[in-house]
Parts: structure tokens; sequence; C-alpha cells
């Protein structure tokens, strides 16, 4: 289990005895995962002394030897610059850490070799690591490692921690490392700096443990730390060194830093040479490719199709809201498990009142726990698998690039793709996630777009499954939402005026999803999501039963009737919007009744499915709404979503009429 | 844990939790520099997790 104490003095020191392994490098290069992939799940994170950098540390038996694994925050360079590279580098002066493993990217082996070239010359215990090889051969890269290792005279392991290749040699690297003294490389800069750099380390007398050509660099860069170890090492000596140190500097015009950062980039490239071979044409890998063709408008648009069709429209709607839905609603619930409920209960209980309230036309059972589990489940479950399939491949951040351009017109960005994307799974909590916008005006306009026309998974997935029965169904249910999503985002942008911020983001690599991580995410969401709805379901009954006992449920039916009829819809069709007032999944059920019980046609299920999907938010959206935004705005657009759920219901149903549409 | 909007890598406890909004308790993590609602490992994978780490006896052990 991991434990995590902020105790900002917390003794860095590992145990007496037990070795010390440092893992150093830039930022996301995969010493995250090298470090758990060593330290497996016991770790302790703390304050760094005197800071707020957090500094994870494990224990690992590597070969019957015990270690304590390291990782350091990110550094660039052993100059150090921000307080994550100096709390890395006093790790490394303080620490005394027994093996030091440089770790990089293989894809940017060039620009990061510079930091091997400054851990070697400060003579420090080092072994390289290069990472993510996987994704290099993918592009064609060619890394000579021997060659490498043979010039830096340390030893260099090739690894993809990710996919845990090459961990084992690390292990075994670090378990038989030995100091190579004469085998480690000297790394000779021109002339002059060499002149300026041996003047100054040889008037060193103090210890070290960064060697003293190191350290001349690192005074000669003006290093205020190293400045400081040094005045105190060298003690009366100190001040010679201090002026020999300012009259280099002059004489170089400040110029030193530039001038040694060049040489060894050139050092760097020299190393190279014959080591990394990147092929003529560089080879544009499938993920590249497809990477480059999503955030295309050209070509990104039908790829967003081709996703929508074969992930929504096949695979949860078809698939999960047709086939399973059918196996477990009506083959299990309805033909096996209901009789025999509803014939045990009438057994067992004496009472009719009672027996209504578990297994009537609104039972806990009958249509609670069978909603729940027979229609919802199966949907939830394809929808999330899908979207976890689609979210571990890097789509959405490109999605959020393709849409940007278009989301600048409704007063948004692409940012806002995050809440939108995440209202697909669950409205409620994607109006939370507006939050995250970076003004107010982007976060009022995406909770109307949200509350509007974002269904979620469930009510998506009833809605494909019953309107795909109907030829032409789903286009025009399809047309009117984008219309609906368009119209009102264009009109929101006018009324709240402002300027949308900018947007931009790092891409990450696009991957194949590996199975064992969407099955656990799903798992996770459904989990999360099953608990949610199940007491809100049994919750519903109970209040549809009261009602239909109290007679109140008749006569809310009865108010919504002249509603129904200028929709074109039956009386029946109001139980599905009493059901969506609770939940827009319970609603989107409702209506999954109606259709198998056959009343209602083409026509009338688009327009309900429409208005449905436009439709009040379910009282959880609300409430968050309310938390949100406050009552004012929550209630301003709670009543304009209604008005237009129904207007547009209206509209869509004279058109439909008149056009003789899905006839 | 790596973000599955940025790509961003962070440690569990470094990203925002528990606002309150689930019911039945917060079963996500939002990442700390997209904000992105990110599903938490379920305690089970993790245990099953941790029997696999324990057979492999090269690994790690108990701070």
């Amino acid at each position: 289990m991991s434990s995590s104490s902020n105790n900002s003095s917390s003794e860095p020191a590992g145990r007496a005895g037990v070795r010390r392994v440092a893992l150093v490098g830039n930022p996301n290069v995969g010493k995250s995962v090298l470090f758990n992939a060593l330290t497996g799940a016991y770790v302790t994170v703390s304050n760094y002394p005197g800071t707020s950098v957090e500094v994870s540390r494990g224990n690992s038996t590597i070969e019957g030897e015990s270690w304590q694994v390291i990782d350091t925050p990110g550094m660039y360079s052993i100059h150090t610059i921000t307080e994550e590279e100096r709390v890395a580098r006093e790790i490394l002066l303080h620490e005394t850490p027994d093996v030091v493993v440089h770790v990089l990217d293989a894809r940017n082996l060039e620009r990061m070799l510079a930091m091997t070239v400054q851990l070697i010359e400060a003579e420090l215990p080092v072994i390289l690591v290069v990472n993510i090889m996987d994704e290099a051969e993918r592009m064609g890269l060619k890394i000579d490692l021997e060659l490498l290792q043979k010039r830096l005279g340390i030893p260099v392991i090739g690894a993809a921690t990710a996919r845990n290749r090459g961990v084992d040699a690390i292990r075994a690297a670090i378990a038989g490392y030995k100091r190579q003294g004469d085998a480690r490389r000297r790394f000779p800069y021109s002339r002059l700096l060499e002149q300026d750099i041996n003047e100054i380390a040889g008037m060193m007398t103090g210890e070290y443990i960064l060697s003293r050509r190191s350290l001349a660099m690192l005074l000669l860069q003006q290093d205020e730390e190293i400045i400081e170890i040094v005045r105190h090492r060298e003690g009366e000596g100190y001040p010679v060194l201090e002026e020999l140190a300012r009259e280099i500097s002059f004489k170089r015009r400040g110029s030193f830093h530039l001038n040694l950062s060049l040489e060894r980039n050139e050092i760097a490239k020299d190393l190279l040479n014959g080591v990394f071979v990147a092929p003529d044409k560089r080879v544009v890998t499938w993920a590249e490719r497809l990477s480059n063709w999503s955030v295309k408008p050209l070509t990104g648009v039908p790829m967003l199709l081709i996703v929508l069709y074969f992930g929504l429209y096949k695979f949860v709607g078809q698939f999960g809201a047709g086939t399973v839905v059918d196996l477990l609603e009506k083959r299990f619930f309805v033909d096996m498990v209901n009789p025999w409920v509803i014939g045990l209960v009438k057994k067992i209980v004496p009472w009719e009142i009672v027996q209504e309230l578990i297994v009537g036309e609104y039972g806990i059972i009958t249509l609670g726990i069978r909603y729940a589990v027979g229609i919802i489940l199966p949907i939830v479950a394809t929808f999330f698998i899908f979207f976890s399939f689609l979210e571990d491949t890097g789509y959405f951040p490109r999605l959020a690039l393709l849409v940007d351009r278009v989301f600048k017109y409704f007063g948004l960005t692409g940012r806002a793709v995050i809440p939108m994307v995440l209202g697909f799974g669950c409205d409620t909590m994607a109006t939370m996630v507006t939050r995250t916008l970076e003004t107010v005006r982007e976060r009022v306009i995406a909770t109307v777009l949200l509350a509007l026309a974002i269904p979620c998974s469930a009510q998506l997935g009833v809605i494909i499954a019953l309107l795909s029965k109907a030829p032409g169904a789903l286009a025009v249910w399809s047309v009117c939402l984008l219309l609906i999503f368009i119209a009102v985002g264009l009109l929101a942008a006018r009324i709240l005026p402002g300027e949308a911020p900018m947007f931009y983001m790092e891409l990450p690599p696009m991957r194949l999803p590996q199975f064992s991580n969407v099955l656990t995410k799903t798992y996770t969401r459904m989990q999360w999501y099953f608990l949610e709805i199940l007491p809100l379901f049994v919750l519903a009954s109970v209040l549809l039963w009261l009602g239909k006992v109290t007679g109140f449920f008749e006569k809310a039916i009865d108010a919504m009737t002249p509603v129904m009829a200028s929709l074109g819809l039956p009386r029946e069709a109001a139980v599905a919007f009493i059901f969506g007032f609770f939940r827009r999944d319970y609603g989107a059920a409702g209506l999954y009744d109606l259709q198998t019980k056959g009343l209602m046609d083409a026509r009338q299920l688009t327009v309900a499915a429409v208005t449905l999907t436009l439709f009040i938010p379910c009282v959880a959206q609300f409430l968050v709404m309310k938390n949100e935004r406050g009552w004012r705005v929550a209630g301003g657009i709670g009543l304009f979503v209604s008005l237009l759920a129904f207007g547009s219901g209206y509209l869509l149903n004279q058109l439909l009429l008149v056009t003789g549409l899905l006839a | 844990m790596i973000c599955g909007f940025c790509g961003y890598t962070f440690d569990e406890k470094d990203g925002k939790q528990g606002c309150g909004g689930c019911s039945g308790g917060c079963h996500s993590i939002h990442c700390p520099r997209c904000n992105y609602k990110n599903p938490l490992e379920p305690e089970l994978v993790k245990k099953i997790r941790r029997i696999f780490k324990k057979n492999d006896s090269d690994k790690g052990d108990a701070e």
C-alpha cells in the first residue's frame, strides 16, 4: 500500500547498510514507471527537507541485496535552474547514491545525452537507460547500444519500461555495478575552455562528491549552491579561487555558459555518430499517420464519423442496447425472473399494495431492478468499453484540436471537449468538470450545451437502439441535435460576449490500447455508475408506486396529456417524461418500454427521442448546476432547456407531418 | 498513473479527488495538468497486481 507523508522535516537518508540507487533524468522519460517496476507497491513519498518538492522512495531486493530506490524530480542539467532540479542534485550531492541511473528517451537521445556527459564528467556511478526503445524502433530509429557503451565507458541498457522490457537487465546492471575507472571517458572541450576549467580545478584542494573538473565548470557558470559548497570546503584558499573565476568570467564576457553548452552538444553529437541512425526518409508510423489525419478537418471529420458509426452505432447501439439488452431484459427478466418473482411475492405477501410495490407495474424488482440491470447495465458496459478503448488510444486530445476551431464560434475552446466527452458518460459529473474551464463565460456556455444536447451513455444507447429500427429516424434525430447544438452554441456566444482563450496542448502519442487497461477502466466506471443508479432507480420505483397509490401519478399524466398531444405523442408517452425527471437514463428506459409495447410509430419515436434528449436535465444534474452556477443561472438554464425541448419537439412533429418523412 | 486525456504521468496522490459529487464515494482522480477525470484503479485490481508482484522474488518489498 502506498503511503505518503508531507513532512518537510522527514529524513532523506536511507537505512544504514542499505545501498542506494537514484533515478535521474528529464521529466516524462519513464522514471516513475521504472521506479514502480523496481520497488513494487510499497513506497513512501515525502517533501524534500526545506522544499515543497516531493521525492518518492521505495525498497527493492535486487539479487539478494537490499536497495533503496530514489525517484528524483525531473532535471535537464546538473547546472540547476528550478527547485525540482535543485532537489534532484541535492540528492546526488548529499545522499551519495551507490548507483545513479540516468533514464532518457531514445527518441530524443541527442538532446538528452548532454546530461549523461555531465554525470560522467562529475564521476558519478552512472548507468544509462535508453528508454522508450519500442517507440524509437517503430519510428525506424536504430541505436547501437554496444558502441554507445564503449564510447561512454559506462553500462548502457536499452529498455521500454512501460512494457516491462529491459527491467531485468537494469536490475542486473545495478546489482553488478562496478566503477570502471579507466574505461570512463573524458570528454575534451576546446583548448580555451579546457584551459579555464583546468586552471580552476587545479586550485581546488578539498574533498568533493562531484569531480573537481565538474565543479570547476559549475563554478564558472556561477552556480550559487556550488559556490557555497566550494567556499566552505576550500576555506582560506577560496578567495584566490573566487578571484580567478571572476577573472575568467570577465575575460570570456560571460559567454562561458553558452560556449560550454554548445560544445557539450557537439560532444553528444560526436558520441552518437554511427550510434544513432535515423532512416533517410523518416518512417512515419501508422500511429503518427492516424494522429495527423485525426486533427485535420478534411480527414478528421470522416474519421470521427467512422469512430461514431462503429463505436456508438454498431457496438453500443446495435450490440449493447440491441442484442445484449434483448437477452438480458427480455429473455432473462421478462421471461424468466419476473414471472417467478411475481409468483413468489404473491404467495408470500398477502397485501396487494405491498405486492404492487415489489412486483407491480412500477415495482422495485419488475421496474427498478429490471431497468437498472436489464437495460441500463449492458448499455453503459458497452459504452464504457468503447469509451475506455478510445481514451487509451489517445484520440480525445486530437478530437479537442479538431473541434477547437468550431468551438471558437461557440465561445469555447478545444479544452471544452473534456466536459463534453465526459458528458456522454454522465452529464452530472461533466457539469462539475466545467469548473476547470478558464473563464466564467466558457463554463456557462458549456453547462448549457451539456444540459441541452449531450445525452448520457444510457440514454444515447437506448435512443440509438430504438431509432436504428426505423429507417431514417436516427439520421433525423442526429441532424436535429447537431443543428440545435450549433444554434444554441452560436446564440450563447452572442448573448455572453467575450474572447475565447487560447488553447494549446502537447499531444501524447497514439497507441494501441492494452486490453487489461481497458477492462480495468470499464470495471471501475461501471461499478461507480451502477452503485449510483441502483438506489436511485429503486427510489424512483417507490415514488412512482406512491404516486400511483395516491392517484398523483395519474393526475400528472393527465396534466401532461395536452403537451403530449401537441407533440403528436400518445398519452402514455408522458410516463417516459415523468421518469426522465428522476434521471435521463430512467426516462430512456421508459421510452424503450413504450416502443416494445408497440405504442409509437417511427415519427412519434423520433419526436419523443429528440424532446427527451433536449429535455430538462435530471434532478442530480440540476442540483450540480445550482451548486456550480447558482439558483438564478441554473433555473434560467432549466427553463430555457425545457421550453426549447418542447418547442423543438413540436416543430419537428409538424415538419415530419407536413413532409411525410418517416411516415 | 497516466492521464487518459493528455498522457501526463502522475502519482495518484497528486491528482484531485473527492469533489463530493458522486454518491457512493469517489472513484476518480482528476489529472493535475488538464483536470480530466480518470478512473481510479479498483482495490481488487490493486490486490491482484500486488499478488503478482509478491510472486516475483526479485521485486520490491515493504518499506
